[in-house]
């Protein structure tokens, strides 16, 4: 399949693309775990340095004694403008007396250490807190705003955040540049695969003047695509060669059997095998025509003459052909009527190779059904021509083959003709880049030839 | 088929031959005319057969030319008839059919067309279109018209089935044996059931002829 456009699952699946976004996750893992370090030592570092403040806080008031506590502690708190410590005194039992932290903190314990306290509505921000036991009993707690660290914490993150985006985007982008021009040189490979696969064989893969490892596996395709060109004209030139080389003798043959047969007497007893031998002559000669036909059609492979031709003027025209054979054989050979009913029936072809295509589906539809059969033959939007017949049908495992240049259907040899209609029918069909499609009628063929390619 | 066996059929059929196998020659002798018709090989050595015929074309030559080719392909066929061949005729063939379709050739030639065609009672009217029988509408088929007309045109000699495919259907393939069989018998049955003798005769392995001798 050729990629219609570039999507998502083609971007994803080239490995530039990959190994880019790995990066990209790699880094932003790395710049996370950096500025984790970074936040962990700051942290540290102004915690020491809380915790010194306080120490040296706790310290300064230990020298007042229990009369004067209160007092320094009043003055301490209306000194600090900045408001960035606070204080508390508590009774022995843990009842306020003074100071800015009037409520006991939760988690902390007197001679503990320092501990974090969440912010609470009455403080700026988080503090850190640690209690002592005054030698008469009494409580000091002494606190110190810590909302800086948290500004620093915030900081960081913002950083890592907008930092890990722009990684991310920019390797995003920097990954679609990467991919696309392997993709761009895949859909160019996949372009050739393609003609390759659809008979032109003389088509190579494109090769860069990189000569990197795509070049170098291109190429070595290429010199297989040759091998088998090379292969492919030499088995079609024997096998045509050899239907051309033989054919002269044959007709040579043949028109010395008919003097012969015109010589002998009417009544003489050689006169009916002379005839026989002029009919199996035929026969082999026919086939002969058909094979050089097919590789004829296969061989044209340019379109000079192609034209417009109306399909339903020229269906009309073969099942006319073809009525007297059908009548003889006691076969109904129907056109479905209206052809037109409002169908673009036009299309660009050779009207000589696609009358003989059609003639060839009505001739074999006529060929395999039994006297009192029917042969239908309707026109579809596409336009699509179709010829249904009831006769034996061909097995599904045989479809494909009787497409073949040198098959005949198992129950065909009771049948005259060269066998090898369908399969110039398929030629045709290449020819014009139309659809053959044989499917089981029940009972019957029916054969579809359609303008276009296959269509799922 | 060689040139030799050519020259031995046409000989054979009553006609005086005269053959150059080089395509200079052939022009020459061609040019300096003469002749009544003329077979023209598609490949020959200094001078191919189309550059000689649509030189003889271009020259005012109107001998009827049959070409002769290996090249079957139908781009060929209209090629070699574009360039003002009369006729065009795939290797290998019978010698019987060459020398039917030069016959053909001539006739078509000599014969200035003629509307109302008599053979005995019979009269095949081009201008209508119709066949009549002692005066009697045949009442044939478009199809099996041109297919009496071209035999009547053509008659005292053999047609093969493919001369007659090519000159009644315009289409230049192999039908197949039988499908020029069962349109010949059933133009057959429509003159028999109007009273006409059939007139046609089939030839055994070649094709069919009009007895224009009624």
């Amino acid at each position: 399949m050729r990629l219609p456009d570039l999507r998502a699952p083609d971007l994803w699946r080239t490995t530039a693309f990959r190994l880019t976004s790995l990066y990209g996750v790699v880094l932003v893992l790395g710049l996370a775990a950096l500025l984790a370090l970074i936040y962990a030592q700051t942290a540290t570092l102004m915690s020491q340095r809380v915790d010194r403040a306080i120490e040296a806080g706790i310290a300064d008031l230990r020298q007042a004694d229990a009369e004067h506590l209160p007092a320094r502690i009043q003055q301490d708190v209306a000194g600090d403008v900045r408001r960035m410590n606070y204080f508390g005194l508590f009774s022995a039992d843990g009842v306020w007396i003074t100071g800015n932290i009037d409520h006991w903190p939760a988690g902390v314990v007197a001679d503990g250490p320092a501990t974090d306290v969440a912010a609470e509505r009455r403080y700026g921000g988080d503090l850190r807190v640690r209690a002592v036991r005054l030698p008469w009993g009494e409580q000091l707690l002494v606190g110190r705003d810590i909302s800086q660290l948290a500004g620093v914490r915030a900081i960081l993150l913002q950083a890592m955040l907008i930092s890990g985006a722009l990684i991310l985007v920019l390797g995003l982008i920097a990954g679609t540049m990467l991919s696309l021009r392997p993709l761009h040189r895949l859909q160019a490979l996949q372009d050739a695969s393609q003609r390759i696969t659809h008979g032109d064989l003389t088509a190579r893969l494109p090769i860069s003047p990189r000569r990197d490892e795509i070049d170098m596996l291109a190429s070595t395709v290429n010199a297989m695509i040759s091998e088998i060109e090379r292969l492919v004209a030499d088995a079609k030139s024997v096998g045509d060669t050899l239907a051309h080389d033989l054919r002269t003798p044959l007709t040579r043959l043949r028109a010395l059997l008919y003097r012969v047969q015109e010589e002998v007497e009417p009544d003489d007893r050689h006169r009916a095998m002379i005839e026989r031998a002029v009919t199996e002559v035929d026969i082999l000669l026919s086939r002969f025509r058909a094979l050089l036909r097919i590789a004829e059609i296969e061989l044209q492979a340019r379109r000079s003459g192609f034209q417009s031709v109306d399909l339903a003027a020229l269906l009309r025209q073969a099942a006319e052909l073809y009525e007297p054979l059908a009548e003889e054989g006691g076969v109904t050979l129907l056109l479905a009527e209206p052809l037109y009913d409002g169908l673009e029936t036009t299309l660009e072809a050779d009207p000589e190779l696609l009358f003989e295509a059609v003639s060839n589906l009505i001739d074999n539809a006529i060929k395999f059904t039994p006297s009192g059969g029917i042969v239908s033959l309707a026109l579809y939007p596409g336009p699509a021509l179709v010829v249904v017949d009831n006769g034996s049908g061909i097995p599904e495992s045989e479809r494909e083959l009787v497409l073949n240049r040198f098959h005949r259907g198992a129950n065909a040899t009771v049948v005259p003709g060269s066998g090898l209609g369908l399969a110039v029918v398929a030629a045709v069909a290449r020819l014009h880049g139309f659809t053959l499609d044989l499917a089981d009628a029940e009972p019957g063929l029916r054969a579809t030839l359609r303008a276009g390619p296959k269509t799922a | 088929m060689t040139a030799d066996e050519i020259v031995a059929e046409l000989t054979a059929h009553g006609f005086e031959v005269e053959r150059v196998a080089d395509g200079r020659e052939g022009l020459l002798l061609a040019a300096t005319g003469g002749f009544d018709a003329i077979t023209l090989d598609r490949m020959l050595p200094s001078m191919d057969g189309l550059a000689i015929i649509t030189v003889l074309r271009g020259a005012g030559i109107e001998t009827p030319v049959l070409m002769i080719s290996a090249l079957s392909d139908v781009d060929e066929r209209v090629k070699g008839l574009r360039a003002g061949g009369d006729d065009y005729l795939t290797k290998p063939f019978a010698s019987e059919e060459m020398s039917a379709r030069l016959e053909v050739l001539l006739r078509r030639r000599g014969a200035p067309p003629d509307p109302v065609l008599r053979v005995g009672e019979l009269e095949i009217d081009n201008a209508r279109h119709e066949a009549r029988h002692r005066g009697a509408d045949l009442r044939l088929m478009p199809t099996e018209f041109k297919l009496l007309d071209y035999l009547a045109r053509n008659p005292n000699q053999t047609l093969s089935r493919t001369m007659i495919f090519e000159a009644v259907w315009g289409y230049h393939y192999d039908p197949g044996t039988n499908l020029i069989d069962v349109h010949i018998a059933r133009l057959r049955r429509k003159m028999e059931a109007a009273g006409a003798r059939s007139l046609i005769e089939t030839v055994r392995g070649a094709g069919y002829l009009f007895h224009a001798t009624a």
